[in-house]
């Protein structure tokens, strides 16, 4: 598939990879153009990725353009890359929309849009390679974007950025053995492989084992997950947005699904697959409680950016095909909401300068759109029907049950994700009542509503949120989910889009009517008494937070939630204590003792100098006593 | 025995271009930084010494005349490193010269009796090897190219040279002994014995050795030569397991470590100018004064710990798939070498650009930015363009 472009044919799938980087380039350049360049630039990559898109729905695209050493640089499109493709672009569009006014005249703003435009391309390379090694060359220029755009921030964002290269560079690295391993032993990596290969063996598990660990460390699972929460106190929100909220999962659950069917067959072993669900089941629960009790909005919503990775990586895990897919599902959903929070927690940022929830609340007569675009998010995270969220963990639950054919573990994965989802939706009325019910602080009295082209991203992906929920069978899984994986689909289990909405939509008429009359929006006010002594309203103010800090002082929980917030849990520091503890021996010991052992050899030489220098005493007496000494031992073995 | 028996073939076109690159880069580097007076003349001629004996060495292939060069390079890095010609300078120009020296000593004699057993000192005509002779050999190499356990004179000899024959040592002299390895052991029949996989022990202790300690490091200098044992451990690693893989990785990491490990030390040196000091610590927000120095060290930096788009990518997967192929265990030890790469690297960017800026700083120089802009640059686009080196490398069967 080619295109011709002033007289020169270009493949099309090069174009989705230069268009953002030399448009993102000239528009660094050239300043006063910058917004014409990259709104060419991304336009042209959502318009070509829509194209590739279509053409992956009726066949492959595949091409090698060059080969080296006998690794194929090869390009491989299927629908599976068309639809990561097609929202890759989507997403980069509306951040960059966004940010063209929540960035404006900040420091670092014209090098930002440059590495949002460089950040598209990696990832749209990430997706159309159909080598793996092809693919790792991508995925490690998203370690230098990240690093880059991660050093845009609010405040110091060094240590940040520090810690996701550390954390991401050390997955890519183990990525990096896994691909070899299989490069050595399987010889071909092109994807797919063809026939699939067998997980038997301990260089094919190893080697799963390494590439899994490069896929849910760049989705933000558990263990691996900590320079998310890291970063969401420092940079902006659109970051936030961007990267550990849409892209990241886009690619990294790609490049699972990826591995996982494409490339081996995990379904023929149980052990892994249980693996994976562990590891889902951990990440969705460890998350979503250290959410509960965040202070600021930014932070805790990126501890459900991580917690819903566990629903993703434990609907992969299933191996069921209709857990596969909600899994996929899952992904794109969770990008589609977890980006229009992170955005419409960034308009609150923008306008009200904190996000501190003990500062925040009442702004729901202000911002009546971030309300509700940011109420439509939270209600498709917290997987309330119709939206988008509820159908994917609904067949991330259908799969788990149809898991209990094969292990009987299965009950505890269920408990896991279904409470996982209750504690989400915890979270989230935490969160919504702090940011725009309750009492509003009086410093937030001049607050209005954000900008136009902050309002349109986030509305959107509102939008979006229920149109994939409402017309879940008819659009996104018919025409995204269904044709990307290898598998035919039996959708087992009843569920009726259709009057499940007309019944929620009765619900919520009724649940309006009750909040147009009730008093949500007017907190009931009373005067505070202690004592004789008169309180100031402000300092008698019930904040969000505050409701749920008695989750806090649960006497088990609150060491765990302690040791959390300290960092105990943390990857990053374990990993830079056993290297720092391993360095230790290395220079002090090891290194010491060679030194040690030259400066012997060097005392050595030096004494036995000393004494031979002692023999010379400058006296003819003793040299002509040695002189007769040699003599004498000459002359015994002559004899001799 | 000895004629002026010069061999020219793709690795040693490869090898004299990059070391007459890095001697270029580095005496313009010179004629910004090494200001009044001095031993100028003296200088800049060991200088042209180093880059002829790196060059000598790649393109000849009497055993002899290599040992010649050997002991030109081992001379002027003695004559470079005690430039300053302080207490501690010519300290440590004794210490490198007296390893460097004793440890080409006894390779002379591993030379010696490899001539005893083929009566030749033709490297294509060698074909007898016995382990002692190799055994002596090694020692000289090891020296050479600072491997454990004879890596000790590296970091007095970091600590006092010019930075700008930092570069040259670590771009240029250090490779010596890889090169021999190379030239000597890799391509003949001699390969896949217990030697091999010592070397590759010691070779990866050096890597994983040399990284954790430069994590601790906090001289700036000390962290440079703790890294570089480190890097030149990679390099002999993709010798030793050898293949195909192995030997371009090895080629590409001397490539790559070259330039990178080069513009490091102009970097280091520019930021020891403009700040007065050397400790890590006392350094801090760099990147606010000069963002270009930032970029590229960011650059070259990547390019040491091997992230795509710089050459070091290429040539950390080539060692790496060499030593997999090899053994698994050499893969996992090169993977946790790398590991280290990546933290102390980390750890050593984060110090010098962010944070607080600490105490006053002088504008830095042009010329040296300019350098250093240029080589990581050429990392850039090499690591963008790798077929070119490589189908170079690997074309005609190294020949012409």
């Amino acid at each position: 598939m080619s295109i011709t472009i002033l007289g020169v044919e270009f493949e099309i799938y090069y174009l989705v990879l230069l268009l953002p980087v030399v448009c993102g380039l000239f528009g660094y350049l050239i300043n006063r153009l910058r917004s014409e360049f990259n709104f060419l630039g991304f336009i042209l990559t959502l318009f070509f990725a829509i194209k590739i898109f279509i053409a992956t729905r009726t066949g492959v695209i595949t091409a090698v353009p060059a080969t080296m050493f006998g690794i194929d640089f090869r390009f491989y499109m299927d629908s599976l890359a068309g639809f990561i493709l097609l929202f890759n672009a989507i997403f980069a569009f509306l951040v960059w929309l966004y940010c063209l006014k929540s960035m404006s005249k900040k420091p670092g703003e014209r090098v930002y849009h440059l590495y949002i435009a460089l950040t598209l391309a990696a990832a749209n390379g990430v997706v159309i390679t159909g080598n793996l090694i092809f693919l790792l060359i991508f995925w490690n220029v998203l370690v230098f974007t990240l690093y880059g755009i991660l050093l845009v921030g609010k405040k110091d964002s060094s240590f940040a950025a520090r810690k996701a290269v550390t954390i991401i560079g050390v997955s890519d690295f183990l990525m990096m053995l896994g691909i070899v391993i299989l490069f050595v032993k399987v010889g071909n990596i092109n994807i797919p492989a063809d026939p699939k290969l067998l997980l038997s063996g301990p260089w094919m598990i190893t080697a799963y084992i390494l590439i899994m660990i490069g896929a849910i460390a760049k989705a933000g699972a558990i263990p691996l997950h900590t320079w998310i929460p890291e970063a969401a106190k420092v940079v902006p929100a659109s970051t936030m947005a961007f990267i550990p909220a849409s892209l990241d999962k886009l690619i990294g659950i790609y490049l699972l699904v990826r591995i996982s069917y494409f490339f081996f067959d995990i379904t023929g072993s149980v052990h892994l697959r249980i693996l994976l669900m562990i590891i889902g089941s951990v990440t969705i629960i460890a998350a979503v409680a250290m959410a509960m009790i965040q202070k600021e909005a930014m932070r805790l919503l990126s501890f459900h950016a991580v917690s819903q990775v566990g629903y993703m990586v434990l609907g992969i895990g299933t191996g069921i095909p209709i857990g596969i897919a909600g899994g996929l599902f899952h992904m794109l959903n969770h990008s589609i909401y977890k980006a229009c929070l992170f955005l419409s927690a960034g308009s609150v940022e923008y306008r009200a300068r904190t996000t501190d929830l003990d500062r925040l609340g009442g702004l729901a007569t202000k911002m009546p759109i971030t309300l509700f675009t940011f109420l439509i998010a939270a209600f498709a995270i917290s997987g309330v029907p119709p939206l988008n969220g509820f159908f994917s963990k609904w067949m991330v639950y259908q799969g788990i049950i149809e898991f209990g054919k094969v292990s009987n573990l299965w009950p505890i994965f269920l408990i896991a994700a279904m409470f996982g989802s209750i504690l989400t939706l915890a979270s989230f009325l935490k969160i919504t009542h702090s940011l725009f019910l309750g009492e509003r602080p009086k410093e937030l009295s001049k607050v209005r509503e954000t900008r136009f082209e902050m309002v349109v991203p986030a509305l959107l992906l509102a939008l979006l949120c229920i149109v994939f929920g409402v017309f879940a069978y008819s659009l996104p899984l018919r025409h995204l989910i269904y044709p990307a994986l290898p598998f035919g689909i039996v959708e087992s289990g009843f569920w009726m889009p259709g009057l499940a909405t007309i019944l929620v939509i009765v619900g919520m008429i009724i649940g309006l009517v009750v909040f147009l009359f009730g008093t949500a929006l007017k907190p009931k006010r009373s005067r505070v008494f202690i004592g004789g002594e008169i309180l100031d309203e402000e300092a008698a103010r019930m904040t969000g937070p505050n409701f749920y800090s008695s989750v806090h002082t649960i006497d088990m929980l609150k060491k765990t939630f302690e040791f959390g917030e300290a960092g105990s849990f943390d990857f990053y520091n374990y990993l830079n204590a056993a290297a720092r503890g391993l360095a230790v021996i290395f220079k002090e010991v090891i290194n010491r003792l060679i030194g040690f052992i030259y400066e012997s050899i060097g005392k050595v030489v030096k004494n036995l100098s000393r004494f031979l220098s002692f023999l010379h005493t400058g006296e003819l007496y003793n040299y002509v006593g040695w002189i007769f000494l040699g003599g004498i031992i000459i002359l015994i073995l002559l004899v001799l | 025995m000895i004629g002026l028996d010069f061999f020219v073939d793709r690795f040693g076109i490869f090898l004299s271009a990059l070391f007459v690159f890095i001697g270029l880069m580095s005496f313009i580097y010179s004629l910004a930084t090494i200001r009044g007076k001095g031993h100028k003349l003296e200088y800049y001629l060991m200088l042209l010494l180093i880059v002829g004996s790196g060059v000598g060495v790649a393109l000849s292939y009497n055993l002899l005349l290599i040992f010649i060069f050997w002991e030109i390079s081992t001379f002027a890095i003695w004559r470079t490193v005690g430039y300053y010609r302080k207490g501690d300078s010519s300290k440590a120009a004794n210490i490198t010269f007296l390893v460097n020296f004793g440890a080409a000593a006894i390779m002379l004699i591993g030379l010696v009796m490899l001539w005893l057993d083929n009566g030749t000192f033709n490297l294509f005509q060698i074909k007898i090897y016995n382990d002692l002779a190799s055994t002596f050999i090694l020692v000289g190499i090891l020296a050479k190219s600072v491997i454990i356990p004879i890596h000790v004179w590296l970091v007095p000899a970091y600590k006092s040279v010019p930075a700008a024959i930092g570069g040259c040592l670590a771009g240029i002299a250090e490779n010596l002994g890889v090169i021999l390895f190379l030239r000597l052991f890799s391509t003949g029949q001699y390969f896949s014995t217990g030697f091999f996989s010592t070397v590759a022990w010691l070779a990866l202790a050096s890597c994983i050795i040399g990284g954790g300690a430069a994590l601790l490091s906090n001289d700036l200098r000390e962290l440079l030569a703790f890294s570089t044992i480190s890097q030149i451990g990679f390099i002999l690693l993709g010798f030793a397991v050898g293949g195909i893989y192995g030997i371009i990785g090895g080629m590409l990491y001397i490539l790559a470590h070259g330039l990178a490990k080069a513009g490091l030390f102009y970097g280091v040196g520019l930021i020891e100018d403009a700040t007065g000091k050397s400790d890590l610590n006392a350094i801090g927000g760099m990147l606010k004064g000069s963002p270009v120095l930032g970029v590229s060290m960011a650059f070259l930096i990547g390019s040491i710990v091997g992230f795509f788009p710089m050459v070091g990518f290429w040539s950390k997967l080539g060692v790496i798939i060499g030593a997999v192929s090899n053994s698994a265990y050499f893969g996992i030890g090169a993977i946790i070498a790398a590991v280290f790469t990546l933290l102390y690297n980390i750890r050593f960017y984060s110090k010098l650009f962010f944070g607080q800026s600490k105490g006053k700083v002088k504008p830095l120089c042009y010329t040296g930015l300019t350098v250093i802009f240029i080589l990581a640059l050429i990392s850039l686009l090499l690591g963008i363009f790798i077929y070119q080196p490589v189908d170079y490398l690997t074309a005609n069967g190294g020949l012409l």
